[in-house]
């Protein structure tokens, strides 16, 4: 077991980087999620990690170990691969013994290996199976299995859920939770749903055209985005952004869609603000929809059924600004409404204009 | 589809015509037996049976050796295409190196080669090293124009093969070769029964290579046993057509046998 | 330990290369490099022992030697035979389709005289078409006792009786090629088009025709390839090139010119032209595959 490090590592395809210098450190022992939208190099950077794709600039290192010329069979990694890749000719047995075969374990090691392994992800009876006769959710744990009977350095994950049924999914995601935490393997675990990289992860790491926005433990990534991509990116429905102009004057009025907003002085403090334009940031659970406040007009409901999603519009003369807000499973609002929201400023957002940063001091 | 088997008209014409071509395409077999089951006085006379010229053919025609030394004859060329196909196969489709595809096309366009464009040179080569008494020669011909073909259907066949499989293989610890031997060959078992089998008939039924790249009498395959029985002066046809039925035996039974994966092999090669 | 300096892709090229390289030599040493010296020895004369430096006038040469023209007509007499050897197999494999009882032994059935060599079907097609064989039997018991043929024995007739075998002995392997392409036809566009209206003829024409048509391409390219490249076994067994040199084709007239008259540089040539021949068939075949790299 032992942590990973990727230190400015980019890879280049056809020119265009695919990553992008990331520098990234993984602890022993922990479950490292890497999210991203599609395309952003997420399975080129753990490729790369497993070895099966080259580095082209940077160094990669497994413990303290340099990996870059390393072969994949010497760095003693597992990886699940995002369509499981089974052995089609080999029982679900040999599958997950085959890297111990491989390695010259004694048969008798590898039939307990095995057998433990088959007992925690509960595929004892699916043991003499071909992959042919499972399940897709059976499939999965058997990638699994293949990856933990080796007890390796690192396991690798791409989108290992991605295939299967959204309550299969939900149950996964708890198992390899626990798996993981029962191994104590540095993990890598790829992903474009947010719900996984919020509920698995030690830390979330999110990245965007091959370069790392952020890595932060789950709720600070939450809380606290680095700049408006991932404060988009992360929290479903995701985070409104709209454009506001600051005045400064002790306190801070915001004016949205040309109404205002006074951000009390204690609110501001944190932030750079100066006179001029940011980027306001406010999630929908932060707003209260009511009597007072800006004024909006319910476009459409979304009954989600614990929720209901409302899509507003706020609006002035020329300027308008789309807001969404999430109100109660048995709201009375309709579409057409006209009412008035308020945003709960404490848990506001500003982020630079044209960089997307964000402005709070320290950061 | 399940196609409803009801008798009618149409139906029955089907099958008597089928069963004509039937009788057509079993006619060879037909004459080897019963042209077989004369001596050559009886042939010529038209009447009577007898399995004289059974017994004496071996007098005529060393069937036995020859079928063994046919036998060997395809299982080392055989054995010689699936050593280096398989290898090549598996670097054009998942190795790819430097200009891979183009020396790929290269080896495809041996294809059209046929043998009697290079026969006068390979001919003296393979006298000149000396390869033309024994076998060894022979073999290496056959597998020189046996390898385009199969190395054409294996890379086909491999690039259908996910390359995570590979890769899962690599990073459970295997190397190149190990990848090739313990996934790659054991999913392709359809692939190498189709070469197999192409191979071997093709090998087993070859004159002019077997004419030309053995020497030694006591060498001699089958189909050039056979030849040089038919083109004597004195040759007794019932004889002949008893040799030609053993010598039509052994591809017969590998035909049948492999037939269900020659089918599929085809396919895999053209319909993609 | 050399092999730690190289990336990780160098070492999946290296790899690569190595595993090329076995069927690499041989295809080269015994394809490749025979057809350059098939080039050189075309300009010489070479008896395959001393080589004599000719030049450019080996070729005007051989192409005034009437053999040659002999050969290349007789392969171009035996092309007509190529749309029958499509044609019935085309046909064969059709009717199997319809899948009446017992198609499948019949389809083993179809299929077995592939699996006998050419040379024996020579020696069978020989007793077929003999004075005393099958054929004259059949044409005397429909009657005409006053006809008996030779075909085999006769300068006009001998080509066509060649002609005849070839188609029988290609049957086998076309009708499994088109039997194969009839597989891969989805059954539910022939019930769409039964649906809609459409009667057997027309099913047959719009629907599975164009669906074969690429296995109908590539059982041409291999049904000529084979009539210029494969005869030769037939017509060793059957005719030796004759009567005169009726039945000697362009393989044939190399096989007769290196080894019987020892002109191995003439041989040498006559092979090119004929390389040159299945290459132009060839590339029609590598346009077909080409389409699936
Ligand atoms: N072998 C390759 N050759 C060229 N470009 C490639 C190759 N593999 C990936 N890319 C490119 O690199 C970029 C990153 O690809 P990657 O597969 O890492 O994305 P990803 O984050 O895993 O996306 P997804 O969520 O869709 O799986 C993409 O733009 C892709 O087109
Ligand atoms: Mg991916």
């Amino acid at each position: 077991m032992a942590a990973i490090t990727f230190d400015g590592v980019t890879k280049i395809f056809a020119g265009k980087p695919a990553v992008d210098s990331l520098s990234l450190h993984i602890d022993d022992g922990e479950f490292m999620v890497l999210v991203g939208p599609s395309g952003c190099g997420k399975t080129t950077a753990l490729r790369m990690l497993a070895g099966l794709e080259e580095i082209t600039t940077g160094r990669l290192l497994i413990g303290d170990q340099v990996v870059n010329n390393v072969l994949p069979k010497d760095r003693d990694v597992a990886m699940v691969f995002q369509n499981y890749a089974l052995y089609p000719h080999m029982s679900v047995a040999q599958n997950m013994g085959f890297a111990l075969k491989i390695r010259g374990e004694s048969k008798d090691v590898i039939r307990s290996k095995v057998s433990d392994a088959a007992e925690i992800l509960r595929l004892t009876d699916y043991l003499d199976r071909r992959p042919r006769a499972l399940s897709g959710g059976q499939r999965q744990r058997v990638a699994m299995g293949r990856a933990i009977v080796r007890s390796p350095q690192a396991f690798l994950m791409d989108e290992p859920l991605s295939n299967l049924d959204a309550k299969l999914r939900v149950e996964m995601r708890l198992e390899i939770a626990r798996i993981q935490r029962l191994l104590g393997v540095a993990t890598l675990y790829v992903t474009h749903d947010q719900v996984e990289a919020m509920t698995m992860g030690d830390r979330v790491a999110v990245m965007r055209d091959g370069q790392l926005q952020q890595v932060a433990r789950p709720q600070d990534l939450y809380d606290r985005p680095a700049n408006d991509f991932v404060a988009g990116f992360i929290g479903s429905p995701p985070m409104n952004l709209l454009r506001a102009g600051v005045a400064r004057d002790g306190d801070v009025t915001l004016s949205i869609a040309g109404q205002s907003v006074t951000l009390p002085e204690r609110l501001a403090s944190p932030y750079h603000l100066a006179n001029g334009e940011v980027t306001f940031g406010i999630r929908p659970e932060d707003i209260v929809v009511g009597a007072t406040g800006l004024r909006a007009r319910v476009e459409r409901c979304e009954a989600l059924g614990a929720e209901t999603l409302v899509h507003l519009s706020l609006n002035a003369k020329g300027a308008s600004q789309h807001l969404v807000a999430k109100a109660g499973p048995r709201t009375t609002i309709v579409a057409g409404d006209d009412l008035a929201v308020t945003f709960a400023l404490e848990h506001a957002h500003f982020f630079d204009v044209t960089s997307g940063a964000t402005l709070r001091v320290g950061s | 589809m399940k196609t409803r088997r009801s008798v009618s008209p149409g139906r029955i014409a089907l099958f008597v015509t089928m069963l004509a071509i039937a009788v057509a395409m079993l006619y060879p077999f037909w004459v080897m037996i019963t042209d077989s089951l004369h001596t050559q006085s009886q042939f010529i006379s038209g009447s009577g049976f007898s399995l004289g010229s059974w017994r004496q053919l071996s007098a005529a025609l060393p069937v036995g050796r020859q079928v063994l030394n046919s036998t060997l004859i395809c299982t080392v060329s055989i054995f010689v295409i699936l050593a280096v196909g398989l290898p090549a196969g598996f670097a054009f489709a998942k190795l790819r190196f430097r200009a891979s595809s183009l020396v790929f096309l290269g080896v495809v366009s041996a294809m059209m080669v046929p043998l009697q464009a290079i026969v006068m040179p390979e001919f003296v080569n393979i006298t000149r090293i000396g390869l033309t008494s024994g076998y060894f020669g022979a073999v290496l011909v056959y597998a020189a124009l046996g390898t385009p073909f199969s190395i054409f259907l294996f890379t086909t066949y491999f690039r259908g093969v996910p390359d995570e499989l590979v890769e899962a293989g690599i990073v459970d610890g295997l190397g190149y070769v190990g990848a090739l031997w313990r996934l790659v060959v054991p999913i392709a078992v359809p692939a190498i029964a189709t070469v197999t089998v192409l191979q071997f008939i093709q090998i087993w039924d070859d004159l002019l290579v077997g004419l030309l790249f053995i020497q030694n009498t006591a060498d001699r395959p089958i189909t050039v046993g056979l030849a040089a029985l038919a083109s004597g002066r004195t040759t007794s046809i019932p004889q002949l057509m008893a040799g030609s039925f053993v010598s039509a035996l052994p591809a017969m039974l590998v035909y049948l046998g492999f037939q269900r994966y020659l089918v599929k092999g085809l396919t895999m090669g053209i319909d993609r | 330990m050399k092999a730690r300096r190289l990336t990780l892709s160098q070492r999946r090229q290296l790899a690569g290369v190595v595993f090329a390289l076995p069927a690499l030599a041989l295809v080269i040493g015994l394809i490749g490099v025979p057809i350059g010296q098939a080039v050189y020895y075309s300009f010489t004369q070479w008896d395959g022992i001393t080589t004599t430096w000719i030049g450019p006038s080996t070729w005007s040469q051989a192409f005034h030697n009437s053999d040659l023209w002999t050969a290349l007509k007789n392969n171009a007499a035996l092309l007509i035979w190529v749309p029958v050897a499509l044609g019935l197999p085309l046909a064969i494999a059709v009717l199997l389709h319809q899948r009446v009882a017992g198609w499948k032994i019949f389809r083993s059935i179809y299929f077995l005289p592939t699996a006998i060599s050419w040379v024996v079907l020579g020696l069978v097609a020989e007793r077929f078409f003999a004075y005393q064989g099958t054929l004259n039997s059949i044409i005397h018991a429909i009657g005409l006792s006053g006809v008996t043929t030779n075909m085999l024995g006769n300068e006009s007739t001998a080509l066509s009786a060649l002609g005849i075998t070839f188609v029988f002995t290609m049957i086998g392997t076309n009708t499994m090629l088109f039997l194969t392409g009839l597989a891969t036809l989805d059954p539910s566009l022939e019930e769409a088009a039964r649906i809609d209206g459409a009667g057997r003829w027309r099913i047959f024409r719009h629907i599975t025709l164009p669906h074969l048509s690429r296995f109908i391409q590539l059982a041409f390219v291999m049904t000529v390839i084979a009539l210029f490249s494969a005869l030769f076994s037939l017509i060793f067994v059957m005719t030796g090139g004759g009567p005169g040199y009726a039945t000697t084709t362009m393989e044939f007239l190399i096989y007769q010119t290196g080894f019987s008259q020892g002109q191995f540089g003439t041989a040498a040539l006559y092979g090119l032209i004929l390389f040159a021949i299945t290459g132009v068939v060839g590339i029609v075949q590598l346009r077909l595959i080409g389409s699936d790299l």
